[in-house]
């Protein structure tokens, strides 16, 4: 048994705290490079690109389902649950890191990078050694910090053998968690999927099955268990220039073209940070209201997640606000770098600490 | 919803005038693809003629449409959609003042007065459900029986209770929001356990500021007393689905229709710019339910194809064919003519293109009743500036409103009304925001952050409430047509003659009497001003309104019990014409104070029932052989 299996509740605790961090963690690039998309064009693009941003709520919403069952307390206000970019995904072969960065050809292959399908060879494979790296990391074991797992559907299987295996020692005892915590359907739907409330292992293994089938695709298909187009073909629809239709095998789209403009997006400066932004200048002080809005979002989200589900419906109004914050970034240039907009920097570690103290 | 690629392109002009279908369908707004996917889903094999402009439906072409509407400078119903000479429709800016003996030719429908009307509806894929407000109240048991209860209007041949199952099927297809409660204590029944598919969209912050001002508002009426309270109305848009429904089983939101998968418009953003057109297509449009009728594969569809005959059979009195222009470019006149048969002919093109056609195809019928008693809502606007800031702007266009005064003894004497807070301020009334735009940097001198602060600062004061007053039917009220008014290819123009009764008028002007009252319980101050010089500027007994249109089109080939009295029966089955049905708002014998659609769409279900069974009793045996043979 490898060091990354989970023995104990506090183990799954901590595996369930960093999906939620994981499942998060593609939330700022993939709105970063949505927001980027200049109006009225790449239509094709924004909505798989929004789909993709919606289905990771739909993920962090689902791991908080997972979480609180078995008696935990999600929290997105800890320090370092957003992650500083570029930041490495818990891929095996370690060949990318995650940016946030404007719309392009380059943006789509790194996020094809992050929803790859993966299938480790063996279980014994499945869990790598981290060899010398830099860099932050999304999917580190949280039990193990010198392993990394081969993909994030392994991730969620090594979640699931946890599952299984405290299970059988605890019995029901496992799933003690308050089930007014649950988010229930009427409380989260937009596109793609459902949320399942999660109050024993078969309802826990399902929801760890979505997240992983909405990411890679269910069973080596491009379709999830609930027939959704997989992130990653989702995607991969840009690059090929054609929609996928049902009945169509990987990689071979037969549907309708899409049209794709990859010029078509603000020059919005790669992983810009708080720190390219001139101290006193109206950017800055945009970045750090957004940054704001950002931390107390997150605020906003840990008490849906703790008791209070109804507070999701309010946080699509936050949703629209956060829209127009990025909005005004990204179209505006940063003085002293011709030719190169602002963006989001989701610097938000700090702030939320300084808030919660 | 998928759309399926190449659904408006694949049906060849030949083989189609080759076939004899089981139905052929004018029209693809809501009316016309319900007959479409019930017939489709039970077998049957349907043609649909689009007048309008079609492209297979795409979240990119729906898009374009948003697009559209937010560069239009002037944002009617009708914005979003390019003009089209060919299959031309009314704009609500068209209204032009009628004096007397002139009716005004200037815009596609001809006025013929006495009163002018803004009425609008839209001829693209998907109809007048592409700007609807989707507001979906059923109608009322007492507006079934108007003449016998009332004294006013005609009976239906056919009663609420008939058609409650049929309201049911329809509230599931159109996706509606809704509590039971806010309709049930009106007096509407409902099924035994009845839930609407998704649960209410709550009231906006405006709504629950007027009701702070009008919940127990006592108002008599003829002696009878009513208490006001604002409730939400229900809504074909997609709002938290209710796990209940449909006995536990709960209810799956249909979003946005595309050629591709998408996700989109499972759930109602709030945007004030619902109407015309819904940004992320939460509100339903009937290319839902033309997507669905299309992925049976028994559909075929043409589009930019204008049915401007309907061709009889001199033997037996049949329709035999529908005479077709088909156009290529909306920009020219230059059309292919054709013939398409069918063994059931649907006209579903609404309620002013349904009798254009027929009695441009000589076919006014043996009651004289086609295109007579034309309907739509009276609508009264009153408007005034609360004294506090009130969200004016946020939400769909209309959330709440007031239901207490549709029904009482009061409606021998006048029309009854139901009453919208509008959440879009006075845009309606006055052309809000943009003319207080220019009040404010043209006459006030405002600019920068003075303009910046003080727009939405005034924006979100503004209340105003639409009076939607019933309107009996009236034989006197019709659809005509003129063969020396024509459109460029050759159609002739629907020439509308309207005129509003005292009934009607008595409930206008009770109706600005009571805006009164809630203004002053509000402490708003009253702005409501009716200008002479408006084309709809009316008087009753010396006091001046402006009457809008609620394009509410009903009434003109009117369903009744007798070939004597009616143009349709209860089924909207011609009399004349066995194999002939026109279906849609122009069968209704009565509007009462409900949008119609609902009641439409409620209607279009039993008579594609209806029609299956027809087909069926007839393919099983020569019995019933009142219909066509297949021949296909």
């Amino acid at each position: 048994m490898s060091e990354s299996e989970i023995e104990t509740l506090q183990d799954l605790h901590a595996f369930l705290h960093a999906a939620m961090q994981l499942e998060h963690a593609t939330i700022p690039p993939y709105l970063t490079a949505l927001y980027s998309i200049l109006p009225g064009t790449n239509s094709d693009a924004h909505h798989v690109l929004r789909v993709a941003a919606v289905e990771e709520m739909l993920h962090l919403t689902l791991v908080a389902n997972v979480l609180n069952a078995v008696g935990g307390d999600p929290d997105l206000t800890v320090p370092g649950f957003v992650p500083s970019y570029p930041a490495y995904l818990p891929d095996g072969e370690r060949d990318f890191k995650v940016d946030r960065q404007r719309f392009s050809l380059a943006c789509i292959q790194n996020f094809l990078e992050i929803e790859r399908p993966h299938e480790a060879p063996s279980q014994e494979q499945s869990v790598i050694r981290r060899k010398e790296q830099r860099g932050p990391r999304l999917g580190a074991s949280p039990t193990a910090p010198e392993y990394q797992f081969f993909s994030i559907g392994e991730f969620y299987q090594a979640i699931g053998r946890g599952i299984q295996r405290l299970y059988s020692a605890m019995g029901d005892s496992l799933f003690a968690g308050n089930p007014n915590r649950q988010v229930t359907r009427e409380y989260f739907f937009s596109g793609g999927g459902q949320v399942i409330p999660v109050t024993d292992v078969s309802s826990a293994c399902r929801a760890l099955d979505l997240i992983a089938g909405q990411g890679e695709g269910f069973g080596g298909g491009i379709y999830d268990a609930e027939g959704e187009l997989s992130h990653y073909y989702r995607f991969q629809q840009l690059t090929l220039g054609r929609f996928y239709q049902p009945g169509d095998r990987p990689n071979e789209p037969t549907g309708p073209p899409v049209n794709v403009s990859w010029d078509a997006s603000f020059p919005i400066k790669t992983n810009v940070t708080l720190a390219d932004y001139p101290e006193g200048s109206e950017l800055r002080s945009a970045a750090e209201s957004f940054n704001r809005a950002y931390a107390e979002f997150l605020a906003f989200l840990t008490r849906a997640y703790t008791g209070e589900p109804a507070l999701l419906a309010e946080a699509i109004g936050d949703m629209f606000r956060l829209r127009d914050l990025i909005n005004q970034l990204i179209r505006n240039p940063i003085p002293g770098l011709p030719g190169t907009n602002a963006a989001p920097t989701f610097e938000v570690a700090a702030l939320v600490w300084e808030g919660s103290a | 919803m998928i759309f399926p690629e190449g659904a408006t392109r694949r049906t060849d002009v030949k083989a189609a005038t080759e076939t004899v279908y089981d139905a052929v369908v004018v029209g693809s707004g809501i009316a016309g693809s319900i007959v479409a996917s019930e017939l489709s889903a039970a077998g049957m094999r349907v043609l649909v003629l689009e007048a309008g402009v079609g492209a297979d439906r795409t979240l990119d072409g729906y898009e374009q449409y948003v697009s559209r509407f937010y560069a239009s400078a002037v944002k009617d119903n009708q914005a979003p959609y390019p003009p089209n000479p060919n299959a031309n429709m009314p704009r609500g800016t068209d209204v032009r003042r009628i004096f007397p003996g002139e009716p005004d030719t200037s815009a596609y429908v001809v006025k013929n007065g006495p009163l002018a009307t803004d009425t609008t509806y839209t001829r693209v894929l998907g109809g007048t459900t592409m700007h609807w407000e989707a507001k979906t109240p059923r109608m009322l048991p007492s507006d079934f029986r108007m003449r016998t209860q009332f004294g006013h209007g005609r009976d239906w041949p056919i009663s609420y209770e008939e058609l409650l199952p049929f309201y049911d099927a329809a509230e599931r297809e159109l996706g509606v929001s809704g509590d039971v409660d806010d309709q049930a204590e009106l007096g509407v029944p409902f099924s035994e356990r009845y839930r609407f598919p998704m649960r209410g969209i709550p009231l906006s912050y405006l709504d629950k500021t007027v009701a702070a001002g009008v919940d127990g508002l006592p108002v008599e009426f003829d002696g009878e007393r009513h208490e006001l309270k604002v409730r939400a109305f229900a809504q074909a848009r997609n709002g938290v689905p209710d796990p209940e429904y449909d006995g536990g089983k709960g209810f799956q939101p249909v979003g946005a229709v595309s050629t591709s998968q998408v996700e989109e418009g499972e759930r109602c953003q709030g945007n004030i710019n619902c109407v015309p057109i819904c940004p992320v297509q939460a509100k339903y449009s009937a290319g839902r339910t033309l997507a669905k009728a299309l992925q049976t594969g028994h559909v075929d569809l043409l589009v930019q194809a204008v049915a401007s005959r309907v061709v009889l059979d001199s033997q037996t009195g049949q329709v035999s064919g529908i005479e077709v222009k088909r156009y290529a470019d909306p920009g020219s006149p230059r059309h292919t003519t054709f013939t398409v048969r069918g063994r059931i002919f649907v006209l579903a093109a609404g309620a002013v293109e349904n009798p254009r056609l027929m009695l441009s195809s000589g076919l006014g019928d043996s009651s004289g009743l086609m295109g007579r008693n034309f309907m739509d809502h009276a609508y009264l606007l009153t408007w005034a500036l609360l004294p506090q800031i009130a969200g004016t702007y946020r939400g769909t266009v209309c959330t709440g409103g007031i239901s207490d005064l549709r029904d009482g003894a009061f409606r021998q004497k006048q029309a009854a009304f139901a009453v919208d807070i509008h959440n879009d301020g006075w845009g309606w009334a006055t052309g809000s925001p943009y003319s207080d735009l220019m009040q404010m940097v043209d006459r006030e001198n405002l600019f920068g952050a003075e303009l910046r602060d003080a727009l939405p600062e005034r924006l979100s004061r503004q209340l105003l409430l639409a009076f939607m007053v019933d309107v009996p039917a009236s034989e006197s009220n019709r659809v005509s047509v003129d063969p020396a008014l024509v459109d460029p290819l050759g159609n002739m123009r629907p020439v509308v003659s309207y005129a509003l009764s005292d009934y009607t008028m008595r409930g206008v002007a009770s109706a600005r009497r009571l805006s009164e009252r809630i203004f002053q319980r509000l402490g708003a101050a009253d702005h409501t001003y009716y200008d002479p010089s408006d084309p709809q500027y009316t008087t009753y007994e010396g006091e001046g309104f402006v009457i809008h249109g609620g394009n509410h089109l009903a009434g003109t080939h009117v369903m009744g019990a007798s070939a004597a009295d009616s143009v349709v029966d209860a089924y909207q089955r011609s009399w004349d014409h066995q194999n002939l049905y026109m279906v849609g708002g122009g069968s209704m014998a009565s509007v009462g104070t409900s949008n119609v659609t609902l009641t439409l769409a409620a209607m279009a279900m039993r008579t594609a029932r209806h029609i299956v069974s027809q087909l069926r009793r007839h393919d099983a045996g020569p019995a019933a052989a009142s219909l066509p043979a297949l021949t296909h």
